[in-house]
Order: structure tokens, then C-alpha cells, then sequence
């Protein structure tokens, strides 16, 4: 089991957006499973639409926490995925100062109030590589693990398995692994660059 | 005292002279030198020097005219190029440069001749004699009727429905050699070698077209590998070029107590790890950038160092194989199983005992050796073999990384054992996709039907392989790009020889680069 982060909060705030159809709130259940079962924390879900379900706003707010849950409304996320540009309009106020923003770049353009730093993977491109469109909110999951390490890398993978349909497991731990190693190789990316060595040949 | 042996190469015009006087006065001439008259210095080839030492020589001396005094004008300053190219290779290969010497006398310099020859001979004493075991002649031996009809069954060649595809794809029979495959195979079904089937036989570049045409799928390429290991056992020569250094060189690294020295070359900035488990294999570059040097600008040497630079750019510091020896790809398929065997054995018992897991190659060539004929020749493998492209696709797919665009219109050399042996000419397309060159245009022949280089095993160069070379380079020149991306070292080698070409001047000059090193100019992290 790899190591999980924030050892000393022991309170995570996740929102992620996009819209009907995404797999939004599979996503944010998935995390929660990830979270409970494997890395054996408290988590809860809370799953909002906007007015018309298909394709409108939709998304998920999941807080993992190492103590009971009192209140499962998020205000002010930690950590925000964002796979639509009106979600991450809706959102980006509301993330917490330092908190981490995590977005689908061909969806999302993220502007002045995004700060510095952000991470961005193509995932809807990715998934539509793969020939499963519909999977890029696991490619997405993937690199949440990879990125953020607010649940483990096992617990992720088993409850992605225990979520998705039958038959459609392997697929899936594939676009999971994808996310994942887009994720590595991003983190690896800013450690080159922090190191100032971004090319093969110095 | 060891026994050794040392070779005095003594040209006849003026150094013999002085040689004769230290025989008349029987002046004390160590007994272990044993002196071979020549024409000249310049006319003992780079080929000659090394095979001395593959043949159980422990010192070499070459002695000629001083630099002015060459009778035929630039005989010395051939010399003295060959011999420094010869050391550097002994060098590598682990033999030791001091054991070769030039020297140059007057006439009339019989004393100092002798005090040189005395002090070499007390060298070399020291020294110790050297660790190549050479390998035992062999008699000739007939091939039967009986051993012909059993490689022919072998191959299945009794399926050829003499249809003739192979001769109409063959890229030696298009140029205009009266050679046919089909022929070959009706006549060795026949029983027939006579000499001018084994021309053909020696001829072949294995480049494998013919197969991909059969409609009964006869392997002839592997066939003729075959055919070739029986040749080779009733015949001397194999048609080597370059007076056979190649194979000269290949079967002096048979020789288990040989330390070779191949990496010294290696730029400082490339990271190595002595415990990782992955192992870079590197091919005989060093060789090949020394060997060449005079002829033309080669530097396959870039290929390695920059294919390490690629794996330390994710984070992989690969091993080297200190004691690594030549695949022995040219030996297998210029007929010597024997010595490819010992090669094999030893590359792959030193790779076993590090402990390594995968292997990664840059070379087509090493990559089909130690990927495939290793085990099929019953050779025990205990790691995975990746070509570096594989490892390039699969680190770059993970993300976070692109490549400069390219402001060149390029084309590709397809080599022929990636491209048609291991059906892998989508992986340098899809490398060369994320390039985003300018234009990326084929040549006319391409992917699995592309045309070869020409040449393949250091065996049968002729002028047919040169036509052959120099329509592919007129296709290269014709997509008007201006850098040439090949993926096998020897392809930028025959190429670049035909490029040499002085009658077409410029005609046939183009850029030509390696895949890896472009790929290692232009990556980096987002
Ligand atoms: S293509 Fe195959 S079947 Fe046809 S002649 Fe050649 S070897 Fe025979
Ligand atoms: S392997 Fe190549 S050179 Fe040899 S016969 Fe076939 S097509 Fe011709
Ligand atoms: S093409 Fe040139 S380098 Fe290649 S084998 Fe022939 S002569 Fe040698």
C-alpha cells in the first residue's frame, strides 16, 4: 500500500465537476469506497445536479477524514477537480488557499484566479484514445491518486474493480493506470523543471 | 620466458635493407620475431594489422620508409593513419595498443633497427603473451546431397511454387545482378552448388523483401543462413569486405579471458548505475566510428551515448556489460554459428550473472540477436530485451512529456530487421510523429517494402550494393527532404559510403541522423 498524505490534517474536502454524463458522481463515490474500505478512514458523499441531469452541472463533494464526519456539505475544497469549464467557474472562488486545482485541459481553461500552479492531463482525449470516451473520468481518478495521494494507490484500484461494471474492469484499471502514470510523469515534470533540467541533453 | 610471437611486417624498399645487413652479420635478431617482406607499409591494411593479433600474434611492428623516402609517395602516411586507428581498436577491443608499433629506418640504419627490435621484443616479453585464443582452422568439409536436402526441408523450401514474386521484389535483381532467389532455391533443391549458385548464395542481403512477396511463405533469408553455415564449412573465404575485419574482429571476442575496454569513450555527462537492473547493450559503434574514420564522417558512437542520455532522462541509469562483446549478429549470418554461439553464450552469461531484468537496445541488429536467436539457438536468457523506440513509446504515452517541433522536412531509412524481421515499422513512425517535423515524407519504398542499405553482414559488397545505394539515396533525395532519419547504425554507414561517391560529387550528399539522437535533442518535460 503506498503511503497517504496529510498525515497530520485529518480532514480532506474534494469537490469534483463536470456534467451529467461524465461519470461525475461515480467518481466521487469510487473515492469515497477508496477511502473507507481500503485505507479504512471515515468518508461521505454528497452528489448535486443542476437542473436538467443530462449534461448540466453536476458534481460530487467527498470528505475523507481520519475521525467521524459531522457534516458532509463542502464550502471550501481542498482539492478541486474540474472536468467543465462552468464547474470550475462555479468552484475555483472556493478553493482553499494552497489548496490543489486539477482540471481536464481540452474542458477547462483556467484563468487568473487558478494561481500558479495547477495540474492538467487531457483526460477526455486520453479515454477517447482508448476507444471509451465515457472512461475519462477514471483516467482522471488515476491521476487524482497519483497527484494528490489523499487515498492509496491499492485502495484506488480495488474499489475502481469493485465500481464498475462487470466485464468492464480490465478496461478500466487500464484508463486508471493511465491517469496514474500521467500523473507520475507530471509530478517528475515539475521536479526537472524545479531542478532546471527539462531536456535529455545538457 | 613465455613463448611468443611477434610479427616484423618489413617493407622491401628500404628498411629490408637494414634488416638483410643485421642477417649477414648475424647480429642477434630475437628469435621470437618472425619477419614478413612487403611491398609497402601503406598496402598492410587495417584488416592485416588486426588479424595478425586474431591469428595468436602477441606484438606486431610495422616497419617502412620514412615519411619522405616512400617510394610510392603516401605509403607511410597511409601507414601511420592505419596504425593509429589500429591501436585505438586493439584498445577497445582489449588486446592493448602497445602491442602494435610503426617504426620507419634508412637503409643504411641496421643498429638502431636492432636496438628497436630489441626493446619491442622485451616490451612484449613483459607484457606477457596475449589472451586471444585463436580459432582452430578446420579442414574442409564436403557438403552432401544428403546435408543440402536436409536445410532445404528445414525451410520448407519444397513449397516454392516457382512463381517467381521473390526475383520480381528482390531489390539486388531490380537493380540488375543477374541473381534470383527463385533460382537459387530450384538450383540448391537440385543439389546444385557449383560456384556461381554459391556467388549468389554469399550474395544475398537477407533483407527479407522476398519473404514478405512468397505466397508459400518460404523464410529464404533464414534459409540462406543455413545454406551459408554449410559453405562455410567446406570454404575459406565468405566474402568478407574490408579484407574481413569485421569477422576478424568478432571472432577475436570469442576469446573468454579478453577484458574489453568498449565504454571508454563515454561522455562524462552520461549517468551509469553498476546495480541497476536494466542494462543498456550497446552495439560495436566504437568500432565501427574507429574503423571508419578515415573514410567518412561517422558517428554512430552519438546512437549510445544518446540513447543513455534518453533512459537518464527518465530517471534510468542503466548498467553497461563492461565486458560486452559484439552480438555476433554478422557471424550468424555470414554462416560461423560457431563463434556467433560463443559470442551469444558469453554476452548472455555475463547479463545473467548481474542480475538483470530487462535490456535495452538501440541497435535493430543486437535487438533481433538477443531478442530472438539467442534462445532460438538454445542459448539461456534470463531477461527481458526492449528496443529503446518500445521504451521511448511507452515513457512519452505516460505523459507530461513532448518533443520540440522540428523545423526539417525529413524521410526515413527503415532497417530491415525492425521494420520486416520483427514487424515493428509503426514504432519509429509513431516517434517520428511526435516530431512534428516540417514534412515527414516516405521515400518511395517503405515500411515493410522499403529498400535496404545494401549491405548486411560485411559480406558480398559489390557494385550491385552500391547502384543499390545509390537509387535509395536518390529516393531519400527525391522526397526533398533534407535530413535523412535512420534507425540502424550500419544503414548510416553503407549509406554515407555511397554518399562518398566522387564521380556524383554532392549529388547524393543528405543530412542523415539516428532516430535516438533526434529524439534526445528534442524531448523534454512540459
Ligand atoms: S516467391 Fe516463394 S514460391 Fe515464389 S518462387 Fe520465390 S520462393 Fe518460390
Ligand atoms: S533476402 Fe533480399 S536480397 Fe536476398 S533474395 Fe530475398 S529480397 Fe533478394
Ligand atoms: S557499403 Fe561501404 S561501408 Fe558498407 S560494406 Fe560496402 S564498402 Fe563497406
Amino acid at each position: 500500500m503506498t503511503e497517504t498524505k496529510n498525515k497530520e490534517t485529518t480532514k480532506i474536502d474534494v469537490v469534483v465537476t463536470g456534467f451529467g454524463g461524465q461519470g461525475i458522481v461515480l467518481t466521487g463515490r469510487i473515492l469515497g469506497k477508496a477511502a473507507a474500505l481500503g485505507d479504512h478512514k471515515e468518508s461521505t458523499l454528497v452528489q448535486s445536479y443542476g437542473p436538467e441531469s443530462r449534461g448540466g452541472a453536476c458534481s460530487a463533494q467527498v470528505v475523507i477524514s481520519d475521525n467521524t464526519i459531522h457534516y458532509p456539505y463542502i464550502k471550501f475544497p481542498d482539492i478541486l477537480v474540474c472536468m467543465s469549464q462552468s464547474g470550475y467557474e462555479k468552484y475555483i472562488g472556493q478553493l482553499k488557499e494552497g489548496g490543489e486545482l486539477l482540471i481536464d485541459q481540452d474542458l477547462v481553461r483556467p484563468g487568473k484566479e487558478a494561481g500558479e500552479i495547477w495540474y492538467s492531463i487531457p483526460a477526455t482525449r486520453m479515454a477517447e484514445e482508448l476507444g471509451r470516451k465515457m472512461m475519462a473520468n477514471i483516467i482522471m481518478l488515476g491521476f487524482f491518486t497519483a497527484i494528490t495521494k489523499a487515498v492509496s494507490l491499492d485502495s484506488a484500484r480495488n474499489a475502481v474493480v469493485g465500481s464498475v461494471p462487470k466485464g468492464t474492469e480490465e478496461m478500466n484499471l487500464k484508463a486508471f493506470t493511465k491517469g496514474c502514470d500521467y500523473g507520475l510523469a507530471t509530478l517528475k515534470g515539475l521536479e526537472k523543471k524545479a531542478a532546471g533540467r527539462t531536456g535529455a541533453i545538457l | 620466458m613465455e613463448n611468443i610471437n611477434i610479427i616484423l611486417f618489413v617493407c622491401n624498399w628500404g628498411p629490408h635493407t637494414a634488416f638483410q645487413t643485421l642477417q649477414d652479420i648475424r647480429a642477434d635478431i630475437p628469435p621470437e620475431i618472425k619477419m614478413v617482406r612487403i611491398p609497402c607499409t601503406g598496402r598492410i591494411s587495417k584488416s592485416l594489422l588486426f588479424k595478425s593479433f586474431e591469428k595468436g600474434a602477441d606484438g606486431v611492428m610495422l616497419v617502412g620508409c620514412k615519411s619522405g623516402a616512400c617510394r610510392y609517395g603516401s605509403g607511410t602516411t597511409t601507414a601511420i593513419e592505419n596504425i593509429r586507428d589500429t591501436r585505438e581498436l586493439l584498445e577497445l577491443v582489449g588486446i592493448g595498443k602497445e602491442r602494435l608499433r610503426l617504426a620507419t629506418f634508412l637503409p643504411d640504419e641496421s643498429e638502431a633497427l636492432l636496438q628497436l627490435l630489441t626493446e619491442f621484443t622485451n616490451k612484449i616479453q613483459e607484457l606477457g603473451s596475449s589472451t586471444v585464443v585463436p580459432s582452430k582452422g578446420q579442414a574442409p568439409e564436403f557438403i552432401s546431397r544428403e546435408l543440402l536436402a536436409e536445410t532445404v526441408s528445414l525451410h520448407d523450401v519444397f513449397t516454392c511454387q516457382d512463381c517467381g514474386k521473390c526475383t520480381s521484389a528482390c531489390p539486388l535483381a531490380l537493380i540488375g545482378k543477374p541473381f534470383s532467389p527463385r533460382a537459387v532455391a530450384n538450383s540448391v533443391i537440385a543439389g546444385d552448388i557449383s560456384s556461381s549458385v554459391k556467388d549468389d548464395i554469399w550474395s544475398c542481403l537477407t533483407c527479407g523483401l522476398c519473404y514478405e512477396r512468397c505466397p508459400s511463405a518460404v523464410n529464404f533469408s533464414e534459409f540462406i543462413q543455413d545454406i551459408r553455415y554449410l559453405l562455410k564449412k567446406s570454404e575459406l573465404t565468405g566474402h568478407e569486405t574490408h579484407g574481413g575485419f569485421f569477422h576478424s574482429l568478432m571472432r577475436t571476442m570469442t576469446t573468454p579471458e579478453l577484458k574489453t575496454d568498449r565504454w571508454n569513450w563515454l561522455p562524462d555527462d552520461v549517468k551509469i548505475d553498476k546495480k541497476s537492473k536494466t542494462l543498456f547493450f550497446g552495439g560495436c559503434a566504437p568500432y565501427f566510428d574507429t574503423f571508419f574514420r578515415k573514410f567518412m564522417d561517422v558517428n554512430t558512437c552519438n546512437i549510445l551515448s544518446d540513447s543513455i542520455r534518453l533512459l537518464n532522462f527518465f530517471d534510468i541509469q542503466p548498467a553497461l556489460l563492461e565486458n560486452e562483446r559484439c552480438c555476433g549478429h554478422d557471424l550468424l549470418w555470414s554462416g560461423d554459428k560457431e563463434n556467433f554461439l560463443k559470442l551469444a553464450r558469453l554476452n548472455a552469461e555475463a547479463i545473467n550473472n548481474l542480475g538483470i531484468e530487462e535490456v535495452i537496445t538501440a541497435c535493430p541488429e543486437c535487438y533481433r540477436s538477443l531478442g530472438h536467436d539467442y534462445a532460438k539457438h538454445g542459448v539461456d536468457i534470463q531477461f527481458n530485451v526492449t528496443h529503446l523506440y518500445d521504451f521511448l513509446e511507452r515513457e512519452i504515452g505516460k505523459g507530461a512529456v513532448d518533443l520540440k517541433k522540428m523545423d526539417r522536412n525529413i524521410t526515413y531509412q527503415d532497417s530491415c530487421r525492425l521494420s520486416r524481421f520483427e514487424n515493428k515499422s509503426d514504432l519509429p513512425r509513431k516517434l517520428l510523429s511526435r516530431l512534428k517535423p516540417d514534412g515527414f515524407q516516405e521515400m518511395q519504398e517503405t515500411a515493410s517494402a522499403a529498400l535496404c542499405c545494401g549491405n548486411s553482414a560485411w559480406i558480398g559488397c559489390d557494385a550491385y550494393s552500391k547502384a543499390l545505394q545509390v537509387k535509395r539515396l536518390m529516393q531519400a533525395k527525391s522526397t526533398g527532404s533534407e535530413l535523412l532519419v535512420t534507425s540502424c547504425p550500419k544503414c548510416q554507414i553503407h549509406l554515407k559510403c555511397a554518399m562518398e561517391d566522387p564521380f556524383r560529387g554532392d549529388d547524393l550528399k543528405i543530412e542523415t541522423m539516428d532516430l535516438a539522437s533526434i529524439v534526445a535533442r528534442s524531448i523534454y518535460w512540459e
